[in-house]
């Protein structure tokens, strides 16, 4: 995993490049004072939630005007079947 | 203003109007205004729900405060069988397979959608003219911005199209449009609302919000959708904010505000004198006031975008016109995602999803993403301090008035400085509400997190005192 990737192929975006006005934000949070003890106490009267509360692994089953909604939104059939493009050989 | 919900619940219970009238009457206003506040509307949904009440109502039956009450959702939250764009190309035909469930919370109380509402794309903006639906027009003066990224939803609400609208916030979509458009508009605490069912753009900033010209109906809207959410593992339960309870506002004593807010180079000449005076006005009804330290506004919001954007970075990596999306095909997989991204994001989409994989990639996320984290815990202590101090925390919404149409499509980087008093407490997960008063675009009133009814007494106040 050496190689180098550009944020065009990380994004999968073509031809995109980082621009001046984002780079002046990144640019004052490289700046910034910051203390470095806070990856102790990230969020730490916020977001945890307790293993008790977590909710059940289970399957729900879709209704059917849900299924039907997923085949209209795919973008491609073929003989019934829901096609992609072709997958990544390499 | 009083509760638009509880006139109109009167009209409709005394059969001063039918519910079929109402509704197609604000369907012809929305058809027919020239804000581009509309990406679609839900005429034949709308109309068959509004038939049952009236149905309901001509038997007898008693009816809920909110059924038949007509109200907008902007596009970004799914609604079962209607068209979710989030005013983007890549999603312009995309169908909800489900309902959100704030939305269906409104739904199950009778409420009554009438309208897809226009916005920046995947809220992606603070003007509504990140859209593939027209930028929206502010409802006084249409040569300038809404404001947004919920833009549609707040004028929306100002024409009086929609009763109330349901906006998202996630670093000040909801209380900037309120604020340009003279509106009341709430970013309740994170997690009071499930975000179950909202196209996550930050998912550690993202909030549900309501818009409207009252604070009771705020209120009754998020009673409503308020409450744990097992889809959303970060909601949890909130007890009802009683009428009554906000109606005393007694228990607050002091009010804080940021002071380089105010002496800020950035900020407005009228802006900074009408706050002033607006302080003078609550010293003066015995409330203290003290001057509080507080970020710079660059700091805010560098530290608001960057975590933003590699949250929506990753966020939007699974829109690639694989499994729903307008693909577009090209020789292999890869370069299928590839074609479809690039020719179906607009220019700010693709900005912000290049400027989070800048700061996520290997040798910058220290220095960038990480210090970005660690400064927003700062942040959060901050407020944890102040709120020690003060009941309240009061603050302009913006620098300035809302800038014409075009200009902030120029200048992203000067679109991005103009968030910097919503977006501080967007990193707090704070409740924070707009009111259409004190300054031109308005006041922020906020307090510590899970206390939206402080927010609301404070308001109230603020409404018969300045």
């Amino acid at each position: 995993m050496s190689k180098i990737m550009t944020v065009d192929i990380l994004s999968s975006i073509k031809g995109a490049e980082p621009s001046e006005a984002v780079n002046k934000l990144f640019e004052v949070i490289k700046n910034a004072n910051s203390t470095n003890n806070t990856f102790n106490n990230v969020f730490n009267n916020n977001n945890c939630i307790c293993l008790n509360d977590l909710r059940d692994d289970v399957v729900i089953e879709s209704s059917e005007t849900e299924k039907q909604i997923i085949k209209e939104n795919f973008p491609k059939e073929k003989d019934g079947y829901l096609v992609v493009a072709k997958v990544i050989e390499e | 203003m009083e509760s638009q919900i509880k006139q109109i619940h009167q009209q409709l219970v005394s059969k001063q109007v039918r519910c079929t009238d109402l509704i197609q009457q604000k369907l012809d206003l929305l058809k027919n205004n020239a804000h581009n506040t509309v990406n679609s509307l839900l005429d034949t949904l709308a109309l068959n729900l509004a038939a049952k009440v009236d149905d309901k109502i001509a038997n007898g039956e008693t009816i809920g405060l909110l059924e038949g009450i007509p109200f907008g959702i902007k596009d970004v939250y799914m609604l079962q069988g209607s068209y979710t764009t989030a005013s983007s190309n890549l999603l312009k035909n995309y169908k909800s397979a489900y309902t959100a469930t704030a939305i269906q919370k409104l739904l199950d109380a009778g409420a009554i959608p009438i309208v897809k509402e226009n916005c920046d794309s995947f809220g992606h903006g603070s003007s509504s003219e990140n859209t593939i639906f027209g930028a929206v027009k502010n409802a006084t003066d249409t040569n300038l911005v809404a404001g947004g990224s919920s833009g549609g939803s707040a004028v929306n609400v100002a024409k009086d199209f929609t009763v109330f609208s349901i906006g998202g916030d996630t670093g000040g979509s909801v209380r900037q449009p309120a604020g340009y458009n003279n509106i009341y508009g709430l970013k309740p605490s994170y997690g009071r609302i499930s975000r179950y069912g909202l196209m996550a753009y930050a998912s550690s900033t993202d909030c549900v919000g309501p818009l409207a010209k009252s604070i009771e109906d705020i209120r009754i809207v998020l009673n409503i959708m308020s409450g744990k959410d097992a889809k959303d593992q970060t909601s949890y339960a909130s007890a009802e904010i009683n009428e009554d309870s906000i109606l005393n506002s007694d228990s607050i004593k002091t009010v804080g505000y940021f002071k380089n807010f105010i002496e800020s180079d950035a900020i407005d000449v009228q802006v900074k004198a009408d706050f002033l005076a607006t302080i003078e006005k609550i010293k003066a009804k015995g409330i203290t006031v003290k001057a509080l330290d507080f970020f710079e506004s660059e700091t805010l919001v560098s530290t608001y975008y960057t975590l933003a954007m590699a949250e929506t970075a990753s966020n939007l990596s699974r829109l690639d016109g694989t499994n729903y999306g307008n693909r577009i095909e090209a020789e292999n997989l890869k370069e299928t995602y590839a074609v479809t991204r690039s020719e179906n994001f607009s220019e700010e989409t693709k900005r912000r999803i290049v400027g989070g994989n800048q700061v996520l990639s290997q040798g910058f996320s220290d220095e960038i993403y990480l210090k970005g984290l660690a400064i927003r815990n700062q942040i959060s202590e901050n407020f944890n301090n102040d709120f020690n101090e003060v009941d309240i925390i009061l603050s302009p919404v913006t620098p300035s008035t809302p800038p014409k149409i075009g200009d902030s499509l120029k200048d992203p980087h000067a679109m991005y400085l103009s968030d910097a008093y919503t977006v501080g407490f967007s990193l707090g997960q704070l409740p924070t509400l707009t009111i259409p008063q004190g300054t031109a675009t308005g006041l922020q009133i906020t307090a510590a997190k899970k206390n939206d009814e402080l927010v609301l007494k404070f308001a109230n106040f603020l409404k018969d005192t300045i």
